[in-house]
């Protein structure tokens, strides 16, 4: 049971799919771009790995964790962020890219084992959500990322049949709240569900299938900053001959209440005589699906090192 | 299990109190050994994993075909429902699960390569909204997604879904291999859950199909009295169209039918309890009564005393849809539906117990041997 093990051994934020996905990407790659650069196949594993992370805001520790893991002689700084700084002298400029996302938390663990939610992030001054944000849950795999690793369940959905008759035509088809948000981990009780390494304030989120289809398009919950952080990461790799000092900060933070993490960094390592954030255009935004074109991130990987070589 | 829209026959809309009985003690469940839990799981996940869409179901049957013990000789009729015979005399006994999905099939390709879809089945169609696709095609899957909708953000339902396989344009759809009649759906994965429970989408009605496999492995043969028919049926999912074929051409030559499909349960705490309360991991359930068929008392009776005397866990309960067996009544066969228990079906997150996998198959094998 391939899917079973790759579930069971994959640890941190990552919710087991990657190998697969990794796989697939191979498949569809060669089967619509058959030329490819190999810088591009390095975007794209890189793309398709941030994609298929977690970091709900405020709770980005394992994604936090993987990127030190990429950048041997990173730092994190109190706040959670990850920065390196490249060349030295001035001017000193800053590139940063935003890695968290809206997700939600365990507010609750019910005697039966269910558990209930709270959203992070989506509803302060950082960032509203879709209206329907929350719909994108309901019948759908989630994974809870507890003490012992992530944890597959489900939302719960109404069964369909058992909906039959009881809606009278013009009956009220209000959208699906997190406050409806049962999640199913196959636990019969509480303390099951505490034996999984599970407790109030575990991450949580829509489980992470990252979709790659047509001419390089990446479709995944906020592909358009994954892309863009992974952007930023393959600019790195490439070891540009830098201008001056550039700090390059993958922040935290970013969609609660204040971006704190980006204040951090600046108070922590500024001033900067130049700031710049990764970003992509993206369609489908903030859905499941949501779309970016993988020639875009190639585009951003040459601004990124004009930028940072002071081209 | 079908959508008791799509079934032709439904009684009305009747909702009984539940009846729950455990024929067997609760425990024994729990005492059954990991290989029989080992075994169930390595039959139903290929199955899970394989697509077949209503009308297209080649793959989950050729998963199926692999799947037989290796004494079986199967055969697939015009409709496209497997059959496997064991046993002879009379009477005839037929067990019928089917191989179909929900999903949606290609009606149109827009001039901008949006693909506009048309349901296979029922179900909420918010739940395919903004999520990937997959276009079934004879050379393989296209990868694409389900757009998301660009009005109506206050409704839980969303207009009618169109796919997006990137292509841009009608032209480069077609290039693509995308073409109208193609079977959609989105990519699905069998996944374990705490203790012995697991999610995946299509386990309706995945769990019967392999519950019929498993029974005929440990099938004693010699013990058998008369003809056991075993049939994979296709298109359930849109109105029992298999098994109105099979049921035609077997005629008035069965006693009974055993449809072996879901009992969509309401044990979940978003779900009214007034029916459908059958547990997940108490076994399977005689589906005494639903939208296509009302079993006689009597055999609801003598599937109870089956149960006990092979020390199988039964509940007895009513549920909503309809069922391949109710085909075969016109013909004077005796419907005697038997399920498991679901939550959440027709959804890509179904959630089931692999010991009411277990369950079901014992119930069958009992059923066939001794009744």
């Amino acid at each position: 049971m391939l899917s079973i093990s790759t579930m069971r051994r994959t640890g941190g934020l990552v919710d087991g799919r990657t190998a697969r996905a990794a796989l697939l990407a191979c498949v569809f790659l060669s089967a619509f771009s058959p030329v490819r650069l190999f810088a591009q196949g390095d975007l794209d594993r890189l793309a398709l790995r941030f994609a298929s992370m977690t970091a709900v805001t405020g709770l980005e520790q394992a994604m936090v964790d993987s990127l030190r893991a990429l950048f041997p002689g990173s730092t994190r700084d109190h706040a959670g962020n990850v920065t390196l700084t490249l060349g030295q002298g001035s001017p000193k400029r800053l590139f940063t890219c935003p890695l968290d996302e809206v997700g939600y938390v365990v507010g609750n663990i019910l005697p039966d084992g269910f558990l209930l939610l709270r959203r992070v992030g989506g509803g302060g001054a950082g960032r509203t959500a879709s209206p329907l944000f929350d719909q994108q849950l309901e019948g759908h795999r989630v994974t809870v990322f507890g003490a012992r690793g992530a944890v597959p369940g489900v939302v719960a959905v109404k069964s369909t049949h058992l909906t039959r008759g009881r809606g009278a035509p013009g009956t009220p088809d209000p959208v699906f709240t997190v406050d409806n948000a049962y999640v199913d981990l196959g636990a019969s009780s509480a303390a099951e569900v505490q034996g999984l390494g599970i407790a109030v304030l575990a991450p949580v989120s829509l489980a992470k299938r990252p979709q790659l289809y047509g001419e390089r398009l990446l479709a995944a919950p906020v592909a358009g900053r994954r892309a863009a952080c992974a952007a930023l990461a393959a600019a790195v790799q490439a070891k540009p001959k830098v201008k001056g000092t550039v700090v390059v900060a993958f922040t935290v933070q970013s969609l609660y209440t204040s971006n704190a993490g980006l204040a951090s960094v600046k108070a922590l390592l500024g001033p900067f005589d130049d700031i710049k954030t990764a970003a992509l255009p993206a369609r489908y935004a903030d859905t499941a699906v949501e779309t970016v074109a993988l020639a875009d991130a190639d585009r951003l990987v040459r601004e990124i090192l004009q930028w940072m070589e002071g081209r | 299990m079908a959508d008791g829209r799509t079934v032709r026959r439904a009684v009305g809309d009747v909702l009984l109190a539940v009846c729950l009985l455990s024929a067997g003690p609760p425990d024994r469940l729990s005492a059954q050994d990991s290989t029989r839990i080992a075994e169930a799981q390595a039959v139903l996940a290929p199955l899970v994993e394989s697509y077949g869409v209503s009308g297209a179901e080649g793959p989950v049957r050729e998963a199926a075909k692999r799947l037989l013990p290796s004494w079986a000789k199967s055969e697939t009729d015009t409709a496209g429902n497997l059959w496997v015979r064991v046993g002879q005399g009379s009477p005839v006994v037929v067990v019928i699960a089917h191989l179909d999905e929900i999903g949606f099939r290609v009606t149109g390709i827009r001039d901008d390569g949006t693909l506009e879809l048309e349901t296979r089945g029922g179900f909420i169609s918010s739940l395919f909204e903004a999520k990937p696709a997959l276009v079934h095609t004879d050379q393989g899957d296209i990868a694409g997604v389900f757009l998301p909708r660009d009005s109506g953000f206050t409704r839980h339902t969303p207009p009618p879904l169109r796919v997006d396989v990137g292509a841009g344009s009608r032209a480069k759809a077609m290039a693509r291999g995308v073409s109208p009649g193609q079977t959609v759906t989105m990519p699905k994965q069998y996944v374990r859950l705490s203790g012995t429970r697991a999610t995946g989408r299509s386990f309706d009605d995945r769990v019967g199909a392999t519950a019929q496999l498993i029974a005929l492995r440990r099938l004693d043969r010699a013990a058998l009295k008369h003809q056991v028919i075993f049939i994979w049926s296709v298109r359930e999912e849109i109105g029992l169209e298999g098994a109105a074929a099979a049921a035609a051409a077997l005629g008035t030559t069965p006693r009974r039918v055993h449809a072996i499909d879901t009992f969509v349960s309401a044990d979940s705490p978003i779900e009214l309890p007034n029916f459908a309360v059958a547990p997940i991991g108490r076994g399977a359930v005689a589906r005494a009564l639903d939208n296509s068929s009302i079993t006689p008392p009597a055999y609801v009776d003598s599937l109870v005393q089956v149960a006990r005397a092979r020390g199988v866990a039964l509940q007895v309960g009513t549920t909503n849809g309809g069922n391949d067996g109710s085909e075969f009544t016109p013909y004077g066969v005796v419907d005697v539906p038997i399920g498991w228990p679901l939550r959440y079906s027709h959804s890509p997150a179904e959630v089931i117990d692999l010991k009411d996998v277990v369950s079901l198959a014992d119930m069958i094998r009992a059923v066939a041997e001794t009744w």
